[in-house]
């Protein structure tokens, strides 16, 4: 059967309609969830950068989260990367704080946070809560085996961090990811001169 | 044409026309992902699920779709499957689809599915196309798991994130990286061609 140019417009048009319909009402059903998950996620980050999800079962999350994380300020500094910086407290000091940032990677946005001890001595984590890195190459900067090198590293004003496998207060990069790993340094060394250590390296 | 039977349908696309080292296809893909076989083994299954559903939609179709449009058609209902898998994984398995990441949205490039869509689903009833674009799927799983094996243990010492590395050997970090997919992909066309030309050369005796 021969069709016209108005029957293959028509079906386009309906089989676009129909098909953007179906999507619209899948992203409906699933927003719940989705949602849910993504608080989840960035909650558990937090506690992550700071040290204190070790063992969490995601149910439990919430509940520590409201009990030990509170908005906080670090030198002042209360917003980086548009989104606030949160402190942990005991007995309403903080202990440590976990500083939003953001950067540019090699393929995409960087975004996490930062943990620092609230003496500014040291790190206490550090966590991505958005990268866009190949999956098994840049994208294993997601995985423990590079985050754990994040914790504790002694800070120091003026001095930039860098990569030394072989030195346990250094962390390591992911070996095939120069790009990837070079661009989380770069970040992670940007927040440390602006926020944590503001103005005292050019 | 009769119609094929399942088994003849699951080997034929398991084996015989193997999409990845028959067809060439879903190469980019195959690169990227099988440095580990947890990856290898979501994208697979990602991939035999959306090539299953849309040889499915598209077949189910095949009367009314216009001749010369088919192929807009096929990218639509492909990339409809593919959101639908993305947000199943955002809401259900958030840390699978957190590692995934842009992989999923990149099964809509992988050229099996839209390979299907032309060479079966076109000119066969719903169910079989089903199963062809399943098993088709299936084929490129197992290729992936066979290619991340050998490079995750070589590259790693670790199987599905396990440690087998006993023996204190020293993991090459080339298996980490895409050209060592390469070479493995490689050599099992050559393999798989070999074979294929030697019983070939059989029958026409």
């Amino acid at each position: 059967m021969k069709r016209g140019h108005i029957y293959t417009f028509v079906f386009m048009v309906a089989i676009t309609a129909v098909l953007v319909f179906a999507l619209a009402a899948a992203y409906e059903a699933f927003k719940a969830p989705i949602q849910d998950n993504k608080a989840l996620q960035e909650q558990r980050a937090v506690l992550y950068a700071l040290g204190l999800d070790a063992g969490l079962k995601d149910s439990e999350v919430a509940g520590v989260y409201a009990e030990k994380v509170a908005e906080g300020a670090i030198g002042g500094v209360s917003e980086t990367a548009g989104q606030k910086v949160l402190a942990h407290q005991e007995g309403g000091q903080p202990v440590a704080y976990a500083v939003p940032f953001e950067g540019a990677a090699l393929w995409g946005s960087l975004r996490g946070y930062l943990g620092v001890k609230a003496d500014l001595s040291a790190t206490t984590g550090l966590v991505f809560t958005y990268q866009n890195e190949t999956p098994g190459l840049g994208g294993r900067i997601d995985e423990e085996d590079f985050k754990e090198k994040w914790r504790g590293l002694p800070l120091q004003s003026g001095v930039s961090l860098r990569y030394g496998a072989s030195d346990p207060n250094l962390p390591d990069a992911v070996t095939g990811a120069t790009q990837t790993s070079s661009a989380v340094l770069r970040t992670i060394n940007k927040v440390l001169q602006e926020v944590v250590f503001p103005g005292e390296v050019k | 044409m009769a119609a094929e039977k399942i088994g003849a349908n699951f080997k034929r696309n398991m084996f015989t026309e193997n999409q990845v080292l028959r067809a060439i296809l879903g190469i980019c893909s195959s690169l990227a992902v099988t440095n580990t076989m947890k990856n290898s083994l979501v994208m697979g299954l990602g991939v035999a699920f959306v090539t299953g559903l849309s040889s499915l939609t598209l077949s189910a179709m095949r009367n009314v779709i216009p001749h010369r449009v088919r192929m807009l058609v096929q990218t639509l209902v492909i990339a409809a499957y593919v959101i639908f898998v993305d947000l199943l994984l955002q809401a259900y398995m958030p840390d699978i689809s957190k590692q995934l990441g842009p992989y999923v949205g990149l099964i809509i490039t992988n050229c099996i599915i839209m390979g299907r869509a032309e060479a079966y689903a076109q000119s066969n009833p719903p169910i079989p196309a089903m199963w062809d674009g399943f098993f088709a799927g299936l084929g490129y799983t197992m290729i992936l798991m066979i290619i991340s094996l050998i490079r995750e243990v070589l590259g790693f010492g670790t199987v599905f994130g396990f440690n087998v590395n006993f023996v204190g050997f020293e993991t090459w970090t080339i298996m980490i990286m895409p050209p060592a997919a390469f070479f493995i992909i490689g050599s099992m066309i050559w393999f798989i061609s070999a074979r294929a030309a030697k019983k070939a050369a059989r029958q026409a005796k």
